[in-house]
């Protein structure tokens, strides 16, 4: 990438046993501190030397367990990222790697803010809904962006408030980055269990076609995604928050598919022809049919009117049948964007003067882990010793022996805890904490995301 | 992006024969000709598809894997990036991208195992194991730019052919569009064209009236034509390719 020279020039000399042990391409960064850590790795916090104190979030990939190089969710990411542009989506700067232990690492512009942070600052520190202007500028540049990966037949596949960035101060503030891409498996086998060492995906923003076992996923399930997050955005709560079922691969979320019946009233063959083609309908009838929701009751959760436009674009979104559901392009068309107040470029700061601007705190930083610690500088082979993190009993391996392993979207930064709970956080889980983390509460995230590329076949 | 060629890198990158038709110094200073260059690429293309078939992978990971490796030698010497290790590398990285991963370490089997087959006996293409693949698919997304994205003249060709009438065809200009792998082609043209020019050989060869279809397409037919032409002389030359041309040029880099 824009430093491919230098790279080369690393790559020529691998034995620089000359100057500093750092690789060459970290030179050109401060690193402030760790933000995040998830399954794929790690995520620090850093500023470029040479630009000013441009903010970058540095996401580090686990090094290759031994055996199968750069992992092809890594590739995917990569792929995708290197060549899609726009406003609305995360911008990827540059790519490392550090030869000596064969990582990678992704440079992403950082953005300070995520929807589930700006959710939960509503939530539980302001206590007040989040005023008119912010929710349809953040919902239509989320759209805006969607519309952007659709029309390039990318679907993202794990929309939810943690992937859904917001620039803090800059040029850019206020601006909406959809994050959190490639984790996409085979396209062709969807919703794999969205990983296979027990990490938690949250399943709140799965469309109701994927909960009943579509085999076909397309740009549709993102937008019932787009639709759950709007109404989360307008009531700060998410709006199906079902029991996850453990266990592999991809079991049946009956609580999940109850939720949303509770809400929307039971799909019918009438609303959804193709519905009695999907597997669980088949054969788990019993179970889904069991409870009768006749009465449709969204308008009462989020508290709109049925004539208000909001009311009716969320319900376009929220269409049962994923060939009727309202594409991007059509929402980004709808009525409620052309109403005042109008959308703007930054959500976060109402144009007009005199409205009360709310300010969101900073992501958390542990400046406790500096991404040199988990760096091999040697190359690579055993390490018994070499590793500057203590308690390593995995050579290179270095995050894996870390605290616990809290999911995060990789680029969709889940914030760090504050020290005492970090603290807490290691073995001691609580079974309670666990049920939380699978809910996707607090600590969740998540996880992948998955993105496809359906491109030439 | 995913969709369309015009806003890809791939577009991007296309570059000019001249910038691709180079010997890098390095690879110079073993005697390493324009020829043995080209020679090299082609064998090793070969060996992807040969090491293809035993891994399972499809076609379009081949193309893929080969359209990588060709581009690594726009910048990168064989001297430095050995082919033997570069080739079954690309494979390896494509077979991820185009997901369909195959283990690295099914690859070295499956390395090995070709190594008893004659034409690649010659030159120790088992040395390597899994640790050298992992190492090398790093320097390769590096050598890439980690630009992984390529399109491919199969889907285009389709297309037209349904569109020509010349379904009859098909299998002459999918076989057309697999040997222009043989080639730089795909880092030249933009794969459509690659597609048109295999329509167009096919075309002449089964006495097939297209004119007016090519010219409805308005695409300069002056490109698909010297595209055409160029596949043809590759075909005439490869006649005089022989094993001890090829060995000498590799040879050269053995060393």
């Amino acid at each position: 990438m824009g430093d491919g020279r230098a790279n080369n020039s690393n790559s020529h000399s691998n034995n620089n046993s000359s100057s500093s042990n750092k690789p060459e391409w970290l030179e050109q960064y401060d690193v402030i501190g760790k933000i995040g850590e998830g399954t794929y790795g790690l995520v620090f916090l850093a500023k470029i030397k040479s630009n000013r104190s441009k903010p970058i979030a540095i996401k580090k990939f686990k090094q290759p367990k031994d055996g199968d190089g750069v992992s092809p969710t890594a590739i995917r990411e990569i792929m995708l990222l290197r060549e899609i542009s726009h406003e609305n989506v995360v911008k990827l700067a540059n790519v490392h790697i550090n030869h000596a232990d064969m990582s990678l690492y992704l440079a992403f512009d950082y953005a300070e803010h995520d929807l589930y942070e700006i959710i939960r600052h509503h939530r539980d520190k302001v206590n007040q809904s989040i005023n008119q202007y912010t929710v349809k500028s953040l919902l239509w540049q989320l759209l805006n962006g969607l519309n952007y990966l659709h029309s390039n037949w990318i679907v993202h596949r794990d929309l939810k408030p943690s992937n859904i960035l917001v620039m803090g101060d800059g040029e850019e503030q206020g601006v909406v980055k959809i994050a959190d891409f490639g984790l996409a498996r085979i396209y062709q086998a969807p919703l794999k269990p969205l990983s296979e060492n027990g990490v938690v995906v949250t399943i709140w923003y799965r469309a109701p076609e994927l909960l009943l076992g579509a085999k076909h996923y397309t740009s549709a399930v993102d937008m019932w995604a787009v639709g759950c997050i709007f109404a989360e955005l307008l009531t700060l709560k998410p709006l199906f928050q079902g029991q996850e079922v453990k266990g592999t691969p991809n079991p049946f979320q009956l609580d999940q598919l109850d939720k949303i019946f509770k809400v929307l009233g039971h799909p019918t063959q009438e609303k959804w022809p193709t519905l009695v083609n999907l597997p669980h309908w088949q054969s788990d009838l019993q179970h889904i049919q069991g409870h009768k929701y006749e009465t449709a009751g969204l308008y009462n959760v989020v508290h709109l009117s049925p004539k208000n436009p909001a009311y009716d674009l969320l319900s376009q979104m929220l269409e049962y049948d994923p060939r009727k559901r309202l594409t991007a392009a059509q929402a980004l068309e709808h009525e409620y964007f052309r109403m005042e107040p109008l959308p703007g470029y930054n959500a976060l700061v109402p144009p007009q003067p005199g409205e009360k601007v709310v300010n969101y705190p900073t992501r958390p930083v542990d400046s406790s882990t500096d991404i040199e610690g988990t760096i091999s500088l040697q190359p690579s082979q055993p390490v018994s010793s070499g590793n500057s993190v203590s308690g390593g009993m995995q050579g290179p391996h270095v995050m894996q022996t870390r605290s616990m392993p809290r999911p995060m979207p990789m680029v969709g930064m889940q914030r760090m805890q504050p020290p005492a709970r970090c603290g807490s956080a290691s073995s001691s889980t609580t079974a309670d904490e666990k049920e939380r983390l699978r809910n996707g509460d607090d600590w969740i995230p998540s996880t992948e995301i998955k993105a496809l590329l359906s491109y030439l076949t | 992006m995913a969709a369309n060629f015009w806003t890809s890198s791939h577009y991007k990158q296309l570059l000019d024969p001249e910038e691709v038709h180079v010997v890098h110094p390095l690879d110079k200073e073993r005697g390493i000709t324009l020829e043995d260059f080209k020679l090299i690429k082609l064998h090793m293309s070969n060996y992807i598809a040969r090491l293809a078939q035993d891994v399972k992978v499809r076609q379009r990971v081949v193309a893929t894997a080969i359209t990588y490796m060709r581009r690594v030698y726009v910048r990168r010497s064989m001297t430095e990036y050995d082919p033997r290790l570069v080739a079954p590398t690309c494979l390896y990285l494509a077979s991820k991208a185009e997901e369909s991963t195959v283990q690295a370490r099914l690859f070295v089997f499956y390395i090995k195992k070709l190594y008893s087959d004659d034409k690649y006996s010659l030159y120790r293409f088992d040395r390597f194991e899994v640790k050298e693949i992992l190492e090398m698919e790093m320097k390769i997304l590096e050598a890439l730019n980690y630009y992984l994205v390529v399109f491919h003249p199969y889907r285009a060709l389709s297309q037209l052919l349904q569109d020509a009438g010349m379904n009859d065809a098909t299998q002459l200009t999918w076989g057309l569009v697999n040997d222009t792998y043989k080639m730089d082609l795909i880092l030249i043209h933009p794969p459509h064209l690659i597609a048109l020019a295999c329509i167009y050989i096919a075309s002449v060869q089964k006495d097939k009236e297209n004119t007016a279809w090519f010219e409805e397409l308005r695409v300069d037919m002056n490109v698909v034509k010297n595209i055409a032409m160029e596949i043809l002389d590759f075909y005439d030359g490869h006649k005089l390719i022989t094993d001890e041309r090829v060995n000498s040029a590799m040879n050269k880099l053995a060393k």
